[in-house]
């Protein structure tokens, strides 16, 4: 018994001594940033001052939010603004509150608005699973997120179900923990050591970062004839199919949280859905943190809804983009101004 | 499930704390024979029947064998078991391959056929569990070892996830009476079998997995890369495959040691060695010795006159060659192996009569041996052969296809790893870390875990094996 005793005690300082060096190595390293996220936050971070406006969300505003006519419309409108796109490929909820923190950490001074995407909470990463940019986020609160979600999707699930819901969502809590052990045992972070590609790294941050250096970039062609009618079928689908949905607890909670921080940093949020094929429209169960602005609506914004100025089910051409930046500027400065 | 995945830590903590726990070996054993099956069904549960029956067959033979002194019967049976485990590895491993291979024969003799080539998966280490399968039915049909009486000890033997996949390949032999004795935690080696498991950690996550993108990018298009890039890419290939091989088969005892049992020891700083035929003894060892006994010996081994010898060292590396897969860039490389230990051979007869000789070759045995091994596994790795022929002129002629550079600095790397392993096979990371005091040698322990963390990729590479 006394030698069992000894096993387990030399097994729990190996542990400490492990939780301890990787706890102390995570302290000293900087934040790990993949090249596609950190092309535009390193840009940000010095430029920070110059911008009063930011934009963050998936490649649907990245595509989609021209900061140039965003900018040149609120003057117009009465309100002069100075923005910045950090919209990122792929960035859904929780990585885009994890960017949020980031940028909000620069502390810019001139930060006055943060127009912020909303999405569910996404719990899958299959297809980026074992990268660095699936792993960079999941320190503890934005793993917890994920967790949340997979265990409660709905937002009312009953203790019981909750615990069916732990053999039901096994893969996506197996993949976010061990996403999440990767980030705190830092796997991974000793190729900062090593040289790195940087004539690689350099165009691909100007790529990143659009023409305009503002992190527009412009999007595609119109879809195709086949797809088009695909499109409208899938459309009608979900016109038919839409009905008003309570955000799930982890996103509601999230959001909240998000407009907090933005707040605390001196800004003001704006929620914004895209013109996206679903046609549900997302509600918080209570008072929202933040105005919302829903232009996932066929019947309000047929604009946004015809072929010929889409890519696909979640991009805008570039004309559907300077039309769609136009209008999200306009609704955006009579917000603003609305006392 | 990989050794260096988070997943598998949990599951052999998991393993290793309940299988301890049990009193009794018979529940231990089934405690194994099932986690040993999870491990197996986590890459593809419906290969677990193949196993399972491979098992059963063998554990089958083994039985009728034991009753029977016929030796046509047992022949029989033995025909049986051989037909049944190499039919499968053919099946799997070799039909596309026989049957492309086949209509090119035909289409050059001036036969074109029409083939239906099957889009087959290949059971993961189903090359290595039939080989210890096979060793249990030939050992008790030689009389080397008794049938063993309890189908879950042959189950467990085949099975055994520690080695499984990718080996070693253990001899029932050595194996069985290990299962049917009691293990005893305190005759467990803990602190070397740790050690083991984080070396052969480094050597996969940290090594291998490092420098396998490089070796990747040239043998992906050799025609694009410099003379240079080719000596690059050939040598962080050789690494590669080392470190891959040897470094799970270091985890792999680790672990088993873990669990108190013994497995062979499968390298012996193969990189070191002074011919080719000191290489196949440092190489693989598991393989090769099972090749010497199952293949090499019946065939008639080292009797007879001399060419009759040459011919059984070149069939045995040439099954050896293609037992890695069913491609010709397998055959070449097991031929030419083989070539070099039947020149090796004949060199060696011929030295006798020359003692000057000797001296030349204590100088170029090495650098020689370490070449023509580098040529060989151009055709191990390469994707097909006209891609290995524009790799093995660049590598040997020095031409250089293209202008593409993989780095020089890289060479640095290459340096490095070559200075460390020549310290360890000198001996120097031997056993200081014995000498330690037991909560110290703890505490390192994690911090070195998460100091090594830093260094494996976020992604997790299969091991270079489990395909064969």
């Amino acid at each position: 018994m006394a030698k069992t005793g000894k096993s387990l005690l030399y097994v729990a300082i190996a542990l400490a001594a492990f939780v301890a060096t990787s706890a102390a190595i995570h302290a000293l390293l900087p934040p790990m940033i993949p090249k596609g996220v950190a092309a535009k936050l390193n840009f940000f971070t010095e430029h920070k001052d110059e911008f009063d406006t930011v934009v963050v969300g998936t490649s649907r505003l990245y595509y989609s939010v021209s900061p140039e006519i965003f900018d040149k419309v609120t003057r117009e409108n009465g309100l002069p603004t100075r923005t910045f796109n950090f919209g990122i490929d792929g960035m859904h909820p929780p990585e885009n509150f994890y960017v949020l923190e980031q940028i909000l950490k620069t502390k810019p001074r001139n930060l006055k608005w943060v127009v912020l995407e909303m999405g569910d909470i996404q719990t899958k990463w299959d297809n980026i699973l074992g990268t660095e940019r699936a792993v960079y986020w999941h320190d503890w609160p934005h793993t917890a997120m994920t967790l949340k979600k997979a265990l409660d999707p709905r937002g009312n699930a009953q203790w019981f179900i909750k615990i069916t819901r732990l053999w039901l969502a096994r893969r996506d809590f197996v993949s976010n923990l061990t996403l999440f052990g990767k980030q705190f045992t830092n796997v991974g972070r000793g190729a900062d050591f090593f040289p790195s590609h940087d004539r690689e790294r350099f165009l691909e941050a100007d790529s990143e970062l659009g023409p305009n250096h503002d992190g527009y970039r412009l999007a595609g062609d119109a879809m195709s004839t086949e797809r088009a009618t695909i499109f409208r079928q899938k459309l009608a689908q979900e016109v038919s199919e839409a009905r008003p949905k309570f955000l799930d607890p982890a996103t509601d909670q999230a959001y909240r949280s998000a407009a907090a921080q933005i707040r605390q940093a001196g800004a003001a949020p704006v929620f914004v859905v895209a013109p996206v094929l679903s046609q549900t429209a997302a509600r918080f169960r209570q008072t929202p943190p933040a105005p919302l602005l829903s232009f996932n609506d066929s019947r309000k914004y047929p604009e946004f809804y015809d072929t010929k100025v889409r890519i696909d089910d979640a991009h805008l051409t570039r004309e559907g983009a300077e039309q769609f930046t136009r209008l999200l500027a306009q609704e955006f400065a009579r917000l603003v101004r609305q006392p | 499930m990989l050794f260096v995945e988070f997943r598998f830590f949990w599951f052999f903590l998991a393993v290793f704390a309940v299988y301890w726990s049990l009193r009794e070996n018979r529940p231990r054993k089934i405690f194994l024979l099932i986690c040993s099956y999870i491990f197996y069904a986590a890459w593809n549960w419906k290969f677990l029947f193949l196993l399972i029956a491979s098992s059963a067959l063998d554990y089958a033979v083994g039985m009728m064998l034991a009753r029977t002194e016929n030796p046509r019967t047992r022949r029989g049976w033995l025909i049986v078991s051989l037909c049944a485990n190499l039919g499968t590895i053919a099946f799997f491993k070799y039909y596309n391959f026989f049957i492309s291979s086949a209509a090119v024969l035909l289409a050059w003799l001036g036969l074109p056929a029409s083939v239906h080539t099957l889009n087959i998966i290949i059971p993961v280490g189903v090359s290595f569990y039939t080989f210890h399968s096979m060793s249990y039915t030939i050992d008790v049909y030689r009389g080397k070892m008794r049938a063993v009486p309890s189908i879950i000890d042959v189950a467990c033997f085949i099975g055994f996830f520690p080695q499984m996949v990718a080996g070693p390949i253990v001899r029932a032999a050595q194996f069985l009476p290990q299962l049917q004795s009691l293990r005893k935690f305190s005759d467990v080696d803990v602190r070397g079998a740790l050690v083991l498991f984080l070396g052969g950690f480094i050597k996969k996550a940290c090594i291998a997995d490092a420098v396998s993108p490089f070796a990747d990018r040239y043998f992906a298009a050799p025609g694009n890369f410099t003379a240079a890039s080719a000596w690059l890419g050939v040598l962080f290939y050789a690494i590669q495959i080392y470190c891959d091989f040897s470094g799970y088969t270091d985890m792999a005892i680790a672990c088993a040691r873990l669990l108190g049992y013994e497995l062979t020891m499968n390298f012996r700083f193969p990189y070191f060695a002074q011919n080719i035929s000191d290489f196949w003894h440092r190489w693989h060892i598991s393989l090769s010795s099972w090749l010497r006994d199952y293949l090499y010996i019946p065939l008639g081994g080292n009797r007879g006159p001399r060419w009759f010898v040459y011919r059984n060292i070149m069939i045995t590396m040439l099954l050896g060659g293609l037992w890695h897969g069913g491609a010709w860039t397998f055959v070449i490389w097991g031929g030419l192996h083989g070539l070099a230990l039947v020149v090796h051979r004949e060199w060696q007869r011929r030295i006798e009569r020359w003692p000057g000789a000797g001296a030349i070759m204590r100088w170029l045995a090495w650098p020689l041996t370490i070449y023509w091994v580098c040529v060989a596994w151009i055709f191990f790795r390469a994707v097909d052969l006209p891609h290995a022929f524009v790799a093995l002129q660049s590598f040997v002629l020095l031409r250089s296809p293209g202008a593409e550079d993989l780095g020089a600095w890289m060479l640095w790397i290459v340096a490095a790893l070559a200075l460390v392993h020549w310290l360890n096979w000198r001996g120097w990371f031997a056993q200081w870390w014995r000498r330690i005091p037991a909560p110290a040698f703890a505490a390192g322990y994690g911090c070195a875990a998460a100091v090594v963390l830093l260094f494996i990729p976020p992604h997790y590479a299969p091991f270079i094996y489990f395909q064969f």
